[in-house]
């Protein structure tokens, strides 16, 4: 049984199906690639109505993020099964009924379509083509979904490996954290295998608020760098204009309360700032992976000769709170790194 | 309410005693080139020669002005408000100027028995039109509850931040904010040009994400067609980043990246784009011609 899932006009379904609705906002995208364009309607997909047997999903990384989205497939319904370098972040989600195996290759052999969500570009190379990878138990027929954000050449590393085997592969990287993974509202950026990603847009829609296309593996890591960079550079400049407020003998509580009524009012701003005036950072997005997406956001514009010097800016700033200490805050602790103190 | 002054008919003081007059206010205005009082005219409003002239007929009289050079004039110049504020009558600087500035407008108009206000606004244009600015007020609280009625015409919400110079400084840091981030969209939609992305599809995904901001919303779509009809000039919002920076320098504090914002700016001003909208920074960002 398939639970019903949020945010969804069950009343606009014309027909039943095995496979939950799509999303009523979601928008039809263009799917760029190099020589066309062309639109990617979002498919009513009846795919899974016309399987016998549920697919059987396997997820491997249970940190932050993967595990509250297999918590959010299991509970609506999905066979999944579970692997974690350190096993026991996998015992919450086989009480819940999840499968269990002791390696990425195991849990991809025993399914039909595995989910990845690592926290950097080697933790995503060693699970899905090391020793006892995720590659190993590939075959045709099956699919890997690659969640981690990483840089494009590793994607692509990944991508050839995943497809040498005859499966196909599917970069999806996620833009939002730690609650929007709990409540299903994550926005997916794939690109990769069309096919693959018709397949599992069934589960893309349950773990998340909205997906996108974009055409060739590459172009979902992209997109996420950009706007993990736009975000980086974002909470920067928040973080300086609360530090400045405050010295010149403002409230900053004000601050973010004047913000949140003009155009420059963003959730992000809204939620963190309260918890920043207070110095306190509670990790929804570790600042060791902020400065990671900046980082590689840099080798992005690099890349394409591109100068993006606000970037960089940020960029220094997200390393200094990283030598304080602050590797493991939420990345809005980087207000810290403006905080100038001598070493004892 | 009683007659209300209004110096200056730029692009937001024009659209503000507008909508002062649509809602009934009796409103006085000056401009230093006049022809801009016309169309106000038209809509019912009384023209003053001077600020004097406006002052001497207006028990309240708000002034927005560019930038603290124009604000200094309409005070301490020949025909200037100092001839006629006294006792009983206000004056409202709704001019974004620095914390300085500010004081030596209250310390002067005070010392001839007036009441003095600053109070900036977050917001442009169309805000301005549509009467939701945000009003950022600090000085004397006598005079913000006497102006409060127009306040609530002119804006969707009203702050008073306490000792004059409070206003001032809340209007740079949030403008230094803001133009620290045109500067990052800016950078972000660049990128993904070069990356082979479409920018129009950065804007969808941006506009679901944690950052989604009206401000990306309403500009990004005229940036990507390379459109930048001012709302909100890019020499204002340099000078804007340029006193942010100098409160930022007075107090110590470290802030490189609105620092490297404010070089994009000044480049941009260099080729010319200062009468443009801010968002045309944009167009620094992308691939420049080396000089010759």
């Amino acid at each position: 049984m398939v639970s019903l899932m949020r945010g969804v006009n069950y009343a606009a379904m014309a027909t039943s199906s095995f496979c939950p609705s799509l999303p009523q906002h979601f928008k039809p995208t263009p799917i760029i690639n190099f020589h066309q364009s062309s639109f990617s309607f979002k498919v009513f997909s009846s795919q899974s109505s016309a399987d016998e047997v549920p697919t059987r999903v396997g997820f491997l990384g249970l940190g932050i993020m993967g595990s509250p989205m297999a918590q959010n497939l299991i509970k609506a319904g999905c066979d999944v099964t579970v692997w974690n370098r350190t096993k026991s972040k996998c015992d919450p989600l086989i009480d819940l009924g999840a499968k269990y195996k002791p390696s990425p290759a195991e849990v991809a052999a025993s399914c039909d379509v595995t989910f990845a969500m690592l926290a950097d570009p080697e933790s995503a190379m060693v699970v899905a083509c090391g020793e006892d990878g995720a590659a190993n138990g590939m075959s045709p027929g099956k699919g890997y979904v690659d969640v981690s954000t990483v840089d494009g050449p590793t994607s692509k590393l990944i991508n050839g490996q995943i497809k040498e085997t005859g499966a196909l592969f599917l970069e999806a990287p996620v833009s939002g954290s730690k609650k929007p993974a709990e409540d299903g509202q994550l926005i997916f950026l794939t690109a990769g295998d069309k096919a693959l990603y018709e397949r599992v847009a069934t589960y893309l829609d349950i773990m998340g608020k909205s997906r996108f296309y974009l055409g060739d593996v590459g172009n979902g890591a992209a997109m996420k760098l950009v706007v993990n960079m736009i975000m980086g550079s974002m909470m920067t400049s928040f973080a300086e204009g609360l530090l400045l407020s405050e010295k010149v003998g403002l409230d900053p509580s004000v601050v973010v309360e004047v913000i949140s009524q003009g155009a420059i009012s963003a959730p992000m701003f809204s939620l963190k700032g309260p918890a920043m005036v207070q110095s306190k950072y509670p990790t929804a997005f570790p600042l060791k992976h902020q400065q990671k997406d900046m980082r590689l956001a840099l080798g992005l514009a690099e890349s394409v000769s591109q100068s993006t010097p606000i970037a960089a800016a940020a960029n220094e700033l997200y390393k200094v709170a990283k030598s304080h200490g602050l590797s493991d805050s939420d990345f809005s602790a980087v207000i810290e790194a403006l905080k100038v103190k001598l070493k004892d | 309410m009683e007659e209300i002054g209004f110096l200056g008919m730029g692009i937001m003081g024009k659209a503000m005693a507008m909508n002062l007059l649509r809602h009934g206010f009796k409103v006085s205005v000056w401009n230093r080139t006049l022809s801009k009082c016309d169309e106000l005219k038209e809509h019912g409003a009384s023209v003053g020669e001077s600020p004097a002239a406006v002052i001497k007929k207006c028990k309240y009289t708000i002034g927005m002005l560019s930038d603290p050079p124009a604000a200094l004039s309409v005070v301490f110049d020949k025909g200037g408000i100092l001839e006629e504020i006294c006792s009983g009558k206000g004056y409202i600087d709704m001019s974004t100027v620095d914390a300085e500035t500010s004081a030596k407008i209250s310390e002067a108009v005070q010392k001839k028995g007036g009441s003095f206000l600053e109070a900036p606004v977050s917001g442009s244009k169309k805000p301005a039109e549509d009467g939701q600015l945000v009003i950022l007020a600090a000085g004397e609280k006598g005079l913000y509850d006497a102006i409060l009625p127009a306040f609530d015409v002119l804006g969707k919400k009203s702050f008073f931040l306490g000792e004059v110079g409070n206003g001032a400084k809340m209007k740079l840091v949030v403008n230094m904010i803001m133009g620290s981030m045109m500067n990052a969209f800016s950078e972000g939609l660049v990128l993904a040009d070069k990356s082979g992305l479409s920018p129009k599809t950065l804007l969808d995904v941006l506009d679901l994400a944690a950052i989604a901001n009206p401000m990306f919303k309403m500009k990004g779509p005229s940036m990507i067609e390379n459109s930048y009809s001012p709302a909100f000039p890019l020499k204002h919002q340099q000078k804007d980043m340029r006193l942010a920076l100098a409160l930022g320098d007075e107090n110590a504090v470290s802030m490189p990246v609105a620092a490297a914002a404010n070089e994009a700016f000044k480049k941009a001003r260099s080729t010319g784009l200062g009468d443009l909208d801010f968002s045309a920074v944009y167009e620094i960002f992308k691939v420049t011609e080396p000089s010759a």
